[in-house]
């Protein structure tokens, strides 16, 4: 049976002329399925909206104020952990020089540069180690195999992304 | 300026007042939306609450150019798109929901038993046929014959353009008129004499 334009008519939900209403009304006797959609398109033009039971904006008002109050208490221990940890962290990483400071200022000084001596040296070596590796490698893997590793490691780095921007995304419609 | 806007206003720069106004006056649409998008009372109740609560933390980003019904109506839809995609993963399945058996719908202010028996049916009937409906088509439905969004409305809260939001409310349509067919029983469409089956 051919539907054009009876459907489309019903589809875009435009008023109808007087003749159009009629040879509607007279092909919807002959056919079920444009019957159908129009059946359907009056029920959801007269089905009704329903309200929620009584009090919802006082129920709103409620959780309004539990929220801010979870909210609080959740920034509450967020700090409070920062916080110690914090000071536990600065307090495992600088108690040995607060010791050392303590016990005599020529050995602070001395450790202080040791420590500075230290740090250097190792990036010197890493920058070594690293420009070896950058020698070293093409070498023995095939670029086949470099290429993998490198989307491996932009993979996790997109991953990374990802996850960070989902955690601080905003909630969709706002 | 009219008073929705002196409510948003005022709820931008911290009133809680001016926000339940703004609550009172569209608590009916959002609820109605959560309602047909999740077809609980008890998730549509906890979905427009949690709709009104993230308008209220972000209400500074509101742009007074939209229709504030359409930014709150786009929370909504999305929130309830996002929970029906969770709830899709989740053990708890519709169809699970289906076989616990029918919901108690607010009581609607119908004086006729009879009449309030019809349309008891017939928002139960739209409502199974709606549950069966794709999440972003059934947000559409709901925002075009209950909210009376336009299309142009409809694209902007579903993030969709306009021929998107045209072609997905007449998938959706015939899809509704195919399940609505199939449900409801009905007689065979009468044939003239000597006319041919084909017509």
């Amino acid at each position: 049976m051919n539907h054009r334009p009876f459907e489309d008519w019903l589809l875009d939900d435009q008023p109808l002329t007087p003749e159009q209403k009629r040879d509607l009304l007279s092909h919807l006797r002959l056919c079920t399925s444009c019957s159908a959609l129009a059946e359907s398109n009056l029920a959801l033009h007269t089905t009704q909206m329903i309200s929620p039971t009584p009090g919802f904006s006082d129920r709103f008002k409620a959780r309004l104020v539990r929220r801010r109050s979870e909210q609080k208490w959740r920034q509450m221990v967020g700090i409070l952990v920062l916080v110690l940890g914090g000071l536990g962290l600065i307090s495992w990483l600088a108690g040995p020089v607060i010791q050392e400071a303590l016990s005599s200022p020529a050995e602070w000084i001395t450790t202080a540069v040791g420590y500075f001596l230290y740090v250097l040296t190792s990036l010197q070596a890493l920058g070594e180690a690293a420009a070896i590796l950058l020698r070293v490698v093409p070498s023995f893997v095939s670029p086949a195999g470099l290429f993998v590793i490198l989307m491996v490691v932009s993979g996790f780095s997109y991953l990374c992304i990802v996850s960070i921007w989902r955690v601080n995304r905003l909630p969709q419609g706002v | 300026m009219s008073e929705e806007m002196t409510w948003v206003l005022q709820a931008q720069q911290g009133s809680d007042e001016a926000f339940t106004n703004l609550v009172e006056t569209y608590q009916k649409h959002v609820y109605n939306l959560c309602y047909r998008m999740l077809g609980e009372p008890e998730s549509a109740e906890d979905a427009a609450q949690e709709t009104f609560l993230r308008a209220f933390q972000h209400i500074h980003r509101y742009d007074s150019k939209r229709p504030f019904a359409t930014w709150l109506l786009s929370i909504a839809a999305h929130y309830c798109i996002d929970r029906l995609r969770r709830r899709k993963f989740s053990m708890a399945s519709i169809d699970q929901d289906e076989e616990e058996g029918g919901f108690e719908l607010p009581d609607a202010d119908a004086p006729n038993p009879e009449s309030e028996v019809v349309h008891n049916e017939q928002r139960e009937q739209i409502q199974g046929l709606l549950r069966r409906l794709d999440s972003v088509d059934r947000a559409a439905i709901v925002l075009r014959y209950w909210n009376d969004c336009s299309e142009a409305e409809i694209a902007e809260a579903l993030n969709l353009t306009v021929s998107a939001v045209k072609s997905r409310l007449h998938r959706a349509r015939r899809e509704l008129a195919g399940l609505w067919q199939a449900e409801t029983p009905r007689s065979k469409p009468e044939r003239r004499p000597h006319e041919s089956p084909a017509f």
